[in-house]
């Protein structure tokens, strides 16, 4: 298992925490929550660890491509039991969109 | 229309209209198939992703966690009634038990039976779909399923608990013994329930044990339709979420089972129908159980005479520590329950062991496995120490001297229901401590797995032999090497940081359910002494015992737990904080 930390810039704020998906084999579970008081607004703030050791090129840039279209900010976890990036992407779209939804 | 009969077989009760407009529960996810069940708008989940409650075991073995453990716990009405629902993640773990996702499942209901006996039944519904023990936290998931049956236990008198099997993972291993102790089980077509999965049984006893590759004689043992028809399950319902919730509420309204009247009370049944197998001279198809056993769970005919014969009586019986040590300690002939279930009878206990029977008509366990018979035996003979001492003040003690390689593995053992008959077991012993009977688990020899829940995880208190032939486990280490993807050397590795994963008993005590770790000089062969330090110890326990709560909580109040138990000790506190509504 890696434990991969990244930041990207923001200028959205997630409306409230939200979390989707599970730790299964070719998928992942996302966590997002907003910026609490003190964190800043500006930043995404990602933390993913994976099973799969050695695509730290590959999770900068799919997480980088995303925020740059989605500029979420929050505290974003991701745990991943091997997902492929089409399939972190479809993840990643419905947590932003579930989080700026209404709450459920 | 004979297409649609062979179609409806697959689909009980539903049309194809109903087919297509149903809503598929088998594809929800853990918390989706809560909401599916509960009143609209009632769900509350405790113990969520947010509060971060993770296995602490995994990451160091550089496995990714999920966040709620894999297990959801909600809470929220079902036709207006309280229920709470441990739903389980199938996709995580394959379902397998950890120690914080088995310390969410048998605290909630916990909780449950609190809010019960203080005037607010409330149901539990427990969403099987697991493969059993995670080995991966092995002897720390291995008590989380015996805590998980003494909880369903504990609640099963105040209000009705209720297994769902919906599939597509099924229920395997310990937690198949937990369904088998619940008020109702409902089951889809595509559910299935075994002690054991048929990879491990032809891993264990080879392919013409079991081919794990042909599914048809899977279903046909395991599959959720034979499990109905032979009266192991109490509702078949198509995968159809609307259906399931109905068949809940029905289960829910039908409220608590007459004690006595529970499936895993019903021993005259269980012996009744294992009187009927003889695997080794006549080997049933599973087919044929639907006729000989039938739906309803009564009393069958005993179609011929099996044990009748005494076996292995006249020649002299295997000599293992389990015989060797209930000689020992009381000085008497252990006499048979069974050829293979031993028990010496003194005024102030009755003690316990299995022992290898070379004879036994299920032939995959005479090695001293836990099979069938030997779980039926020893229900009885628990049973019966609670009913002789009805009216005394001061009830005897019950010693479980443990010494068991495994339960059997074998086909004609799922075609019997071995979990149902485990269940048996550990309800009659959860029984007798409830009734005030100290019950005691000393190991001296190896203590693997069901068997090991079986007879011996009940207890009020375990002691162990510090011995290197003594070996506390949820599977022998060849076969968690193959079920895991590793090799015996990885394992040994990291057993030397993932305590639960250790062989060695001097970890194994550290878990918070080691009552005494005994040093003894012989195991084999106990000089006077080793006897006087096991017989003392055995007393202190009692005594220990009947001072003591009667439930499992010092598995989590002991020294030892506080030091390596923190997750189960943060998941009760948790859920007990969230468990009512913040107001």
């Amino acid at each position: 298992m890696q434990t991969l930390n990244y930041q990207f810039p923001a200028h959205e704020v997630a409306d409230h925490a939200i979390h989707v998906g599970v730790v299964a084999s070719g998928d992942l579970e996302i966590l997002l929550q907003p910026p609490a008081t003190g964190e800043p607004s500006d930043t995404v703030v990602v933390r993913v660890r994976t099973s799969v050791n050695g695509f730290d090129t590959v999770w900068h840039d799919v997480l980088e491509r995303f925020f740059l279209r989605t500029p979420l900010a929050g505290r974003w976890e991701l745990n991943d039991f091997g997902a492929t990036p089409g399939v972190v992407n479809v993840r990643l779209r419905q947590a932003a969109e579930a989080a700026k939804g209404p709450n459920s | 229309m004979t297409d649609m009969n062979a179609d409806t077989a697959l689909l009980p009760g539903q049309t194809w209209a109903q087919l297509l407009a149903r809503r598929s529960f088998i594809e929800l996810n853990a918390l989706g198939r809560a909401t599916a069940l509960l009143d609209p708008g009632s769900l509350r989940v405790l113990a969520g992703p947010f509060d971060r409650l993770e296995s602490p075991w995994l990451a160091p073995q550089g496995i990714t966690p999920q966040a709620d453990d894999g297990t959801v716990i909600a809470r929220g009405t079902v036709d207006g009634r309280p229920v709470v629902i441990a739903s389980i993640e199938q996709g995580f773990q394959g379902g397998g038990t950890g120690e914080v996702s088995g310390a969410k499942i048998s605290q909630a209901l916990l909780l449950a039976a609190a809010d019960s006996r203080a005037g607010t039944p409330t149901a539990g519904v427990i969403l099987f779909e697991t493969g059993g023990v995670r080995l991966q936290e092995a002897n720390l998931g291995l008590n989380a399923v015996a805590e998980i049956c003494s909880a369903i236990l504990d609640l099963r008198p105040l209000a009705p608990v209720i297994g769902i099997v919906a599939g597509t993972v099924g229920s395997f291993g310990g937690m198949s013994i937990a369904a088998g102790l619940c008020t109702r089980l409902i089951v889809t077509p595509q559910a299935r329930i075994g002690l054991n999965g048929p990879a491990v049984i032809e891993q264990e006893g080879g392919i013409d044990e079991f081919d794990s590759h042909d599914h048809a004689l899977i279903w046909a043992v395991d599959g959720g339709e034979q499990r109905y028809a032979t009266g192991l399950a109490d509702d078949l319902v198509p995968d159809d979420a609307d259906l399931l919730r109905g068949a809940l509420v029905e289960a829910i309204n039908g409220g608590v089972t007459e004690p006595g009247r529970h499936r895993s009370e019903r021993l005259d049944v269980l012996a009744s129908r294992l009187a009927t197998l003889d695997p080794a001279a006549n080997p049933v198809d599973p087919r044929e159980l639907r006729t000989l056993w039938g739906r309803s769970y009564e009393p069958v005919a005993t179609t011929f005479a099996v044990g009748t014969t005494p076996t292995g009586q006249d020649a002299d019986p295997p000599v293992t520590r389990g015989r060797t040590w209930l000689l020992a300690l009381t000085g008497a002939a252990p006499q048979p329950i069974i050829p293979s279930v031993a028990s010496v009878t003194t005024d102030s206990a009755r003690y316990l062991a299995i022992v290898p029977d070379p004879d036994n008509r299920f032939y995959r366990a005479r090695k001293g496995e836990v099979g069938v018979t030997e779980a039926l035996a020893l229900a009885q003979a628990v049973r019966d120490v609670i009913e002789a001492d009805g009216d005394v003040e001061q009830k005897r003690a019950i010693v479980a001297v443990v010494d068991l390689p495994s339960q059997a593995y074998g086909r004609y053992e799922e075609i019997a229901g071995l979990h149902q008959a485990m269940a048996a077991a550990t309800d009659a012993y959860h029984a007798a401590r409830m009734a005030g009977h100290p019950i005691v688990a000393v190991v001296v020899g190896t203590a693997l797995s069901g068997g090991f829940l079986t007879h011996g995880l009940q207890a009020n208190q375990i002691l162990a032999l510090d011995d290197p032939g003594v070996e506390i486990h949820a599977m022998h280490e060849e076969a968690a090497a193959r079920i895991t993807l590793r090799t015996v050397d990885e394992l040994d590795e990291l057993a030397k940081t993932i305590v639960p994963m250790s062989y060695d008993v001097e970890d194994w005590a550290k878990l918070g359910y080691c009552d005494g770790l005994l040093e003894v000089q012989d195991a084999d062969a106990p000089t006077p002494r080793d006897v006087a330090t096991v017989a003392a110890a055995i007393s202190d326990a009692i005594d220990r015992a009947r001072r003591g709560p009667i439930d499992l909580s010092t598995r989590l109040d002991s020294e030892a737990a506080v030091a390596t138990r923190q997750a189960s000790r943060a998941v009760r506190d948790l859920l007990a904080q969230q468990w009512n509504p913040e107001s």
